[in-house]
C-alpha cells in the first residue's frame, strides 16, 4: 500500500509495469511471507510421501514460540507507544518472570509427583504471583528511573533503560548463578495431547498460545474499552493534550509499565516450562527478537506486536527445519538469525512503518 | 553486550604489544621467587570444572611446601571469565597473559580451560617465552596440522617461531574417534553431529567427520547451531540417526539442545564431548534432567580412578582429604598434572645453576615417559601428551559415572 502510494500514481494502473507495481504494492508483503511456507508445501507435495506432516509440526511449533515472544514484544510496543522509549530492560524483566516461577516451583513444592489439582493451583498462584513480581518491578524503574528523565533528552531514558538491563541481568546472576538452570518439566510438555494426521500438538503449545491469546484479548479490550485504556490512548497520542483533558498522564504511564509488566511475568513463566532451561542472559535474545517483533508489527501497535512474535516464531523454526534444503548444506541453524532481520529489513523496505502500521506521536 | 564487546577489542588492542614488560624468554631470572599463573573460567558453567583444576594446581604447588630448589613458588589464579555473560572471554584470556607478561616472576601458565581462548593467549605469552601448559585444550590447531586444523594453524600461535604450549589431554583426533567408537560399540547404524560454532567444538565435529567413514560409520547429518537461540526443537526434528553426538559445551546451550533431540526421537542416543562430560551435566538442575540420564553418555581424557597407578590413586586421596571431595571432578587430575609438570621441569632447568624461561620450556618438551598421576607419557614436538586413552562416562544416580575405556585405534587417527 504505502510502496504503491510512494509513486503518486492512482491504484488503477494504465501499464503493465505500473499494474505489477500496484500489484506488488498491495501483496508484495502477504506474498513474501507466505512464500516459505507454500514453498516447503509444494515441495512436500511433491515428495514421495505427499505428506504435509514436517511442515505442519514445524508451524506448530513456529506458533508456540511465536506465542512467547508475542508476550514480551508487547511490552516494549506499549512503552514505545505512550513514551517512546525502547525499555531495554523489558527482555530482562521476561528473565526475572521466569528465575520467579522456578523459585515458586520450589516454594510450593510443586514437582513431577504433584498431583493435577495440586499442580494446576499451584501454576495458577505461580502465574499471579509472577505477573505481579514482574508488574511491580516494572512500574518501580519508570517511577525511579524514566520519571525524573521525562523531559529530559531522549539518550538519558534509554541509557538509563540500558542500565537497568544490566541490574536484572546481574540480579539474575546473583540469584542462580552463571550457568543454566533446569527447570523440571512439571507439564511434562512433549506430551502430545491433538493429533491431526501426524500433525502434533503438545502440552507445551497449548500452555504458550492457550495463555497468550487470552492475555493479550484481555489487554486489548481493557485498552479499547475501559476508561484507563482510553486514558493511555490519549496520552500516547498527546500526553499534553491529554493532560490539559484532566488525565493524569503519570499514573496513565506508570499503568503502562504495569501491563507491560504483567505480560512479561506470564511470558517469564511459559518460557520456564517450555524451555525447562532458564538463565540469566535469557532476556537478552528474547528482548532481541520480541522488540524486533514490535518493530516489524508497526512500533506501538499491540496487534502489530502480536503478529510479529508469531511471525518471527514461524521464521525461526521453519529457517532451524529447512534453510539447509535451500541454501544447501554448509547452511544451518546458525544462520536463522539471519534470516530473521533478512525478513525485517525487506517488511522496512517496504512498509517502515510495520505490517500493521505505527501507533506513535511520530506516526502521527 | 556492546559495552562488552568494546572493553574486549580494548584488551585485545592492548594486547597487540606482545611480549615485554617481564623479561624475555632466555633473560636469566634473578631472585628466588617464581610465579605460576592459571587462567580458567571462575563464573558461569565450567566455574566448577575451573575450581577443580585451580585446587589441582594447589595440590601439586602444596605437595613440593611451595618451593622447588631454592625457589619459592606462588600459585595466582586469574579468571578468564566474564560475570555478564557467564562465559570464558578472549579479552579476558589477553588480560590475563599479559599480567604475566608483565611479572618478571611469571615462570609458567596453566591454561586456557577453552581451546578458543587459548588461540589467543598462546602468542602473548610465546612472545615472552613463558610456558603454558593446558589442562583442557583439545583442539588440533593449537599444535599440529592434524586432521581438523584451518589453514594456517598452528604456525600463527607462535609468532617466535619455537614452541611454548604443551598440553597433558589428548588432542580431539584422538576424541573424535573414541566418541565414533563408543557409538559403534553401542550399536548405532548411523549418527547425527551437532556443534556449537566454537573453535573446540566445530573442530572437533571436523574430526568426527572425518574419523566416522573410517570406522565405519554414516553421518546423518553435521549441523552448527546457534548456542544462544531459546530452542532447537525444529532443528531435532531433522534427526534421522538413532544415535547424536553433540560437541557443543555446557555453557553453549548443550544442555537443551541435548533435551530437543531427545523430545523429537525418544529414544535416540546422546553423546557428548568433554566439553558437556562435567559434573554440572549429571546435576539435574543444570543440566540432563534424570528421564534423559539413561540415554546421556560422554567421553573425558579422565579415566577410572580405580585403574590408575599408584600415584594416581595417592592423587584422589589427598585431594578428597584437602577438599572434602569423595568425588572430584574429572578435571580436577589435569590441573594437578599440568602444575607437576611446570613445577618438574622448572627444577631440571634450575639444576643447571641458571633458570631462564626457555630452559623450563625445553624442560617441558624433554618430557619422556614420564611417570605421573596419568600414567606414563611423553610431549612430542609439537606439545602434545602421547596419552591417547579416554573414558566414557554414564549418568547413575545424578553422578558421572566411570562406564568403559575407549582405546585409541591408531588407524583412525590421523598424524600431523
Amino acid at each position: 500500500m504505502e510502496a504503491a502510494s510512494i509513486t503518486g500514481k492512482p491504484l488503477a494502473a494504465t501499464t503493465p509495469v505500473a499494474a505489477v507495481r500496484a500489484f506488488l504494492g498491495r501483496y508484495g508483503l502477504i506474498i513474501l511471507l507466505a512464500a516459505g511456507p507454500v514453498y516447503f508445501a509444494i515441495h512436500d507435495l511433491l515428495q514421495p510421501s505427499h505428506s504435509l506432516v514436517k511442515l505442519g509440526n514445524v508451524l506448530v511449533a513456529g506458533i508456540s514460540n511465536g506465542a512467547i515472544w508475542a508476550l514480551v514484544a508487547v511490552g516494549y510496543t506499549l512503552v514505545y507507544g505512550i513514551i517512546e522509549l525502547i525499555n531495554f530492560a523489558h527482555g530482562d524483566l521476561f528473565m526475572i518472570g521466569s528465575f520467579v516461577g522456578y523459585g515458586m516451583f520450589g516454594t510450593l513444592g510443586l514437582t513431577l509427583t504433584t498431583g493435577t489439582l495440586g499442580l494446576v493451583g499451584g501454576l495458577v498462584v505461580t502465574l499471579i504471583v509472577c505477573m505481579l513480581v514482574c508488574a511491580s518491578i516494572n512500574v518501580m524503574i519508570e517511577r525511579v528511573g524514566y520519571r525524573p528523565l521525562r523531559n529530559a533528552p531522549k539518550l538519558a531514558p534509554l541509557i538509563t533503560a540500558v542500565g537497568f538491563s544490566f541490574i536484572l541481568q546481574n540480579v539474575g546472576e546473583l540469584w542462580l548463578g552463571g550457568s543454566q538452570h533446569g527447570v523440571t518439566d512439571l507439564i511434562r510438555g512433549s506430551t502430545h495431547v491433538i493429533n491431526l494426521g501426524g500433525v502434533t500438538i503438545d502440552r507445551q503449545d497449548i500452555l504458550a498460545v492457550g495463555l497468550t491469546v487470552p492475555l493479550v484479548l484481555v489487554m486489548t479490550t481493557f485498552i479499547s474499552q475501559s476508561r484507563l485504556g482510553k486514558a493511555m490512548r490519549a496520552t500516547a497520542q498527546d500526553p499534553e493534550a491529554a493532560r490539559l483533558m484532566g488525565i493524569n498522564v503519570d499514573t496513565t504511564i506508570s499503568l503502562t509499565f504495569l501491563i507491560g509488566g504483567l505480560l512479561a511475568g506470564a511470558g517469564g513463566l511459559i518460557y520456564a516450562l517450555y524451555q525447562t532451561n532458564i538463565w540469566f542472559f535469557q532476556g537478552f535474545r528474547a528482548g532481541l527478537i520480541a522488540f524486533t517483533a514490535a518493530v516489524m508489527g508497526g512500533i506501538g501497535n499491540v496487534r502489530g506486536a502480536v503478529l510479529g512474535g508469531f511471525i518471527i516464531g514461524i521464521i525461526q523454526q521453519l529457517s532451524d527445519n529447512r534453510i539447509h534444503e535451500v541454501l544447501g548444506k554448509n547452511f544451518g541453524s546458525e544462520w536463522t538469525n539471519v534470516v530473521v532481520f533478512a525478513y525485517l529489513i525487506l517488511i522496512m523496505v517496504f512498509r517502515p512503518q510495520g505490517l500493521i502500521g505505527e501507533e506513535t506521536r511520530e506516526a502521527g | 553486550m556492546t559495552a562488552v564487546s568494546i572493553a574486549s577489542l580494548a584488551v585485545g588492542v592492548s594486547a597487540c604489544g606482545g611480549g615485554g614488560g617481564g623479561g624475555g624468554p632466555t633473560a636469566k631470572i634473578t631472585g628466588t621467587s617464581l610465579t605460576v599463573y592459571s587462567s580458567l573460567p571462575e563464573q558461569g558453567a565450567s566455574g566448577d570444572q575451573a575450581k577443580a583444576i585451580e585446587n589441582g594446581v594447589k595440590l601439586a604447588v602444596k605437595d613440593r611446601g611451595g618451593k622447588v630448589g631454592k625457589y619459592t613458588v606462588t600459585y595466582k589464579p586469574l579468571d578468564d571469565s566474564l560475570a555478564s555473560t557467564g562465559a570464558a572471554d578472549e579479552g579476558k584470556g589477553a588480560q590475563n597473559a599479559r599480567t604475566a607478561v608483565q611479572d618478571s616472576s611469571a615462570i609458567g601458565y596453566v591454561g586456557e580451560y577453552n581451546s578458543g581462548i587459548s588461540k589467543v593467549t598462546i602468542p602473548i605469552l610465546n612472545k615472552a617465552g613463558i610456558t603454558q601448559i593446558s589442562p583442557a585444550n583439545t583442539y588440533v590447531g593449537l599444535t599440529s596440522t592434524a586432521p581438523g586444523h584451518e589453514p594456517g594453524e598452528p604456525d600463527k600461535y607462535y609468532p617466535t617461531g619455537k614452541r611454548t604450549y604443551a598440553r597433558v589431554v589428548p588432542k580431539d583426533t584422538i576424541q573424535a574417534a573414541a566418541l565414533v567408537t563408543a557409538a559403534k560399540q553401542d550399536g548405532c547404524s548411523s549418527i547425527h553431529v551437532f556443534n556449537s560454532k566454537t573453535t573446540y567444538s566445530a573442530g572437533l565435529a571436523r574430526n568426527i567427520g572425518l574419523v566416522a567413514p573410517k570406522v565405519p560409520m554414516k553421518i546423518e547429518g553435521n549441523d552448527a547451531y546457534d548456542p544462544k537461540a531459546a530452542n532447537y526443537r525444529s532443528l531435532a526434528a531433522n534427526v534421522k540417526a538413532p544415535c547424536v553426538i553433540q560437541t557443543g559445551e555446557i555453557e553453549q546451550n548443550g544442555v537443551q539442545l541435548m533435551k530437543d533431540v531427545a523430545t523429537a526421537d525418544k529414544g535416540v542416543k546422546l553423546y557428548g564431548a568433554d566439553g558437556i562430560c562435567l559434573n554440572a551435566s549429571a546435576d539435574p538442575t543444570k543440566g540432563i534432567p534424570t528421564t534423559l540420564a539413561p540415554q546421556f553418555k560422554c567421553t573425558i581424557a579422565t579415566l577410572d580412578p580405580k585403574t590408575f597407578g599408584p600415584t594416581g590413586k595417592k592423587f584422589f586421596k589427598d585431594f578428597s582429604t584437602e577438599y572434602h571431595q569423595p568425588h572430584p571432578d574429572p578435571y580436577a587430575i589435569y590441573g594437578f598434572e599440568s602444575a607437576s609438570l611446570l613445577l618438574d621441569s622448572i627444577q631440571k632447568a634450575a639444576a643447571s645453576g641458571t633458570l631462564t624461561r626457555q630452559k623450563v620450556t625445553d624442560a617441558v618438551f624433554s618430557t619422556k615417559d614420564r611417570k605421573s598421576v596419568l600414567g606414563t607419557y611423553s610431549i612430542d614436538k609439537n606439545g602434545d601428551t602421547t596419552l591417547t586413552d579416554y573414558g566414557l562416562y554414564k549418568i547413575v544416580g545424578k553422578t558421572l559415572t566411570f562406564d568403559r575405556v575407549i582405546k585409541s585405534n591408531p588407524s583412525l587417527v590421523g598424524s600431523g
